[in-house]
């Protein structure tokens, strides 16, 4: 008997000690939590003092903040979560902040216009993947939500850990001006919206916002993948000199048709547009056909009617500005979570192949 | 010889098991209906962290939808009673004192909707209501955040008017879908003014609807705002805001004008070491002249003088009564604190303790 309470006494010492080893008189910090925890990141894992610094919760953890108390519990959890979660999902938990009223809002924007989403990254909905495939067609995998369904933690690190090379947002935020500075209002925001490098189910790290980090899931989309059956696409197997994602034909000015070449950030301007990424002539990166639905910019030598949200035909013209001032509305960045178009396109029928295959 | 025991019959001990169950489930049946409704909770008054919750309210407890759904904001008028804004139900609840429901309304409408989407708002419908005030009179003003306006009620609950009109440029513009209306979140009634936070600013209008004045725009100097969500403005005018995605909270004069301002944005490792806020998301003015901030991202109320000193600190993180789980908005009764406990579901009504 004595042997068996001894036995019992050395497991004890031995998977119990390290909890008790956490000093939890002192005030709470960031440096507590990551000398246990460090920051796991797939195959390496990262001292909190290798991620970038970040305003909010989002990363930059030193042994002077609490972030990351922010989102996690030491004890006690509440509504039964997950990974010491203030919410029951991780889902529920990201959406506690990015409600659209101080962190971005980015599900149910589209409902809180009537307009039912017709395709988008569905959260905690589904493990299926359109073109994961390695040679085309869906595949099953296992995401990082429950029940191994896709979740927010699958593209976005919360931690800020290893994510891609900052890209030109689309359009301009508030946000960090003195981390990328800007001149407004044709401001030059960048960010690098905390998609990690190797979204999960990647085999490979991905350094570019590009359209090697979308086959990081949907490989079989990739051209090499299955010629026969996809359009050609940009990636860098395909193009040495790298993606210039950020480098695009856009709309020259507010009202009208005219285009130059530039940087995203700008207004409407500020949304890629359907012709090449960088001469001589490429193929296009999926963020050209795939994006926030809008009016894209076409050749003006051509001028091509265009589809809206609401389905209406109409010249292309910018006609509000978009993104770069005051008073823009940046609550409708939706790309690539919903989307009021049939497969996350950026505009549906004929007016999408048409604004690069002219008849 | 030997001796024999008598052993039950196994029906005999089923049926005495099954009269313990019984018991059991009928204690616990009992306890259900009569102990976890959603009937105010009777609280032992416990301190923590300086917090002595005195009345935590989940929902109205009946209908459809009994329990709240991510409430924004909360307000208490003279009298006590207790008006919340449902976010996640599109609509408004108001309680007696007591914490007792006493009705509701509201419910979803769209006003804005996309192109080619059929408007569905009429007088009353809410699209995710933010914050709300109530005046003298004892009308109710509610942040429409999704319809880009504010409605305005009596006390009963019925609709009286509706200002700015969400399909209009408000001033010189505002965060409006479209670029008309106003992205109203936070909302401040007082002395016949309404004053109410832009994404980027702060637009004050009269309690009929007529816009007086707008300050602000997009950054993060004194003058600049990014996401202001909540204000109170004192007897001498000055408006004292929560720049919530800045980081501080900014003391204005009536026309915009910075009186101070305490805590920062971070950009750097060494800045984010002694920033005063989380995440500041709304202020109140107390009985005693000092300003309340509530902290979302650090779970507690922050005190502060009228010159921007910090007096106090109060409440941590919780789900029982007394901890917040990310609070968004507060008001001030007498020596009570009415806080907007988003994160658990509910609002709490607080003391504060060792001020």
């Amino acid at each position: 008997m004595a042997k068996y309470t001894i036995l019992c006494a050395l497991l004890l010492t031995v998977f119990v000690a390290p909890a008790f080893g956490f000093d939890e008189m002192s005030p709470p910090t960031g440096r507590a939590c990551s000398e246990c925890h460090g920051l796991d990141v797939g195959e390496t894992t990262l001292t909190v003092q290798s991620v970038r610094p970040r305003q909010g919760p989002h990363g930059g953890y030193t042994s002077g903040t609490q972030k990351c108390q922010t989102c996690h519990t030491i004890h006690n959890a509440p509504l039964g979560s997950i990974m010491l979660l203030p919410a029951p999902s991780i889902r529920d938990t990201c959406v506690t902040c990015h409600d659209g009223t101080g962190g971005k809002g980015v599900y149910g924007t589209l409902a809180a216009r009537g307009v039912e989403a017709t395709s988008g990254h569905r959260i905690e909905w589904t493990n299926l993947v359109p073109g994961g495939g390695s040679t085309g067609g869906a595949q099953a995998k296992t995401f990082l939500g429950m029940g191994g369904l896709l979740t927010c933690s699958d593209c976005h690190s919360p931690h800020g850990v290893d994510t891609v090379q900052p890209f030109t947002g689309d359009r301009i935020r508030v946000s960090a001006p003195q981390a990328f500075p800007t001149t407004a209002p044709e401001a030059v925001v960048k960010t690098d919206r905390l998609l990690k490098r190797r979204p999960t189910t990647a085999t490979r790290s991905v350094d570019v916002y590009g359209s090697d980090w979308c086959a990081a899931c949907h490989q079989g989309r990739l051209l090499a993948s299955h010629p026969a059956t996809n359009h050609p696409i940009t990636s860098n197997p395909t193009n040495t000199a790298g993606v210039r994602y950020d480098w695009i034909r856009r709309v020259s000015a507010a009202n009208t048709a005219s285009t130059e070449w530039g940087t995203l950030g700008a207004s409407n301007r500020g949304f890629v547009m359907p012709t090449q990424t960088v001469p001589p002539r490429q193929a296009p990166i999926c963020q050209q056909c795939h994006e926030d639905p809008r009016s894209v910019g076409n050749d003006p030598a051509r001028p091509q009617r265009i589809s809206t949200l609401a389905g209406f035909n109409e010249e292309f013209r910018i006609t509000a500005a978009d993104g770069a001032v005051a008073t823009d509305n940046p609550r409708f960045q939706m790309f690539p979570h919903e989307s009021a178009v049939p497969r996350l396109l950026v505009e549906d029928f004929d007016s999408l192949c048409l604004n690069c295959h002219n008849p | 010889m030997t001796e024999t025991t008598e052993v039950p019959a196994p029906r005999q001990i089923f049926s005495t098991l099954a009269l313990v169950l019984a018991i059991i489930f009928a204690g616990l049946m009992a306890y259900i209906v009569f102990a976890m409704g959603n009937e105010p909770e009777e609280l032992v008054p416990e301190i923590k962290a300086g917090i002595r919750a005195r009345l935590v309210i989940g929902g109205p407890g009946t209908g459809e939808r009994p329990d709240f759904s991510r409430p924004l904001g909360a307000a208490i008028d003279d009298q006590g009673r207790i008006y919340v804004a449902d976010t996640g139900n599109d609509r408004v609840c108001v309680f007696d004192p007591e914490g007792n429901f006493l009705f509701e309304f509201g419910g979803r409408g769209i006003a804005k909707p996309a192109p080619g989407i059929m408007a569905t708002w009429e007088p009353g419908l809410m699209n995710s209501p933010a914050g709300i005030d109530v005046d003298e009179n004892g009308d109710i003003y509610v942040a429409d955040f999704r319809n880009d306006q504010i409605q305005v009620f009596d006390s009963e609950g019925k609709f009286l008017r509706r200002f700015p009109d969400p399909l209009e440029k408000v001033g010189r513009g505002a965060s409006g879908y479209g670029g008309t209306g106003i992205a109203v979140t936070g909302i401040e009634v007082t002395d016949g003014h309404v004053y109410a936070t832009d994404s980027y600013q702060v637009v004050v209008f009269t309690t009929n609807g007529e816009f007086v004045r707008q300050f602000g725009r997009p950054g993060t100097a004194a003058t600049e705002m990014d996401r202001p969500n909540g204000l109170a403005v004192a007897d001498d005018g000055t408006i004292y805001l929560a720049d919530s995605n800045n980081n501080r909270v900014t003391a204005l004069a009536s026309d915009g004008t910075p009186r101070w301002v305490l805590g920062a944005p971070v950009f750097d490792l060494v800045e984010q070491v002694d920033n005063e806020f989380g995440l500041p998301r709304d202020t109140a003015i107390s009985a005693d002249n000092t300003i309340l901030v509530i902290d979302a991202f650090r779970f507690e109320i922050v005190e502060l003088d009228r010159s921007g000193k910090v007096l106090n600190r109060f409440g941590e993180r919780g789900a029982e009564p007394g901890g917040f789980n990310f609070p968004n908005a507060i008001d001030v009764s007498d020596e009570l604190v009415l806080v907007t406990d988003k994160g658990n579901n509910r609002v709490q009504l607080v003391e504060l303790v060792g001020r």
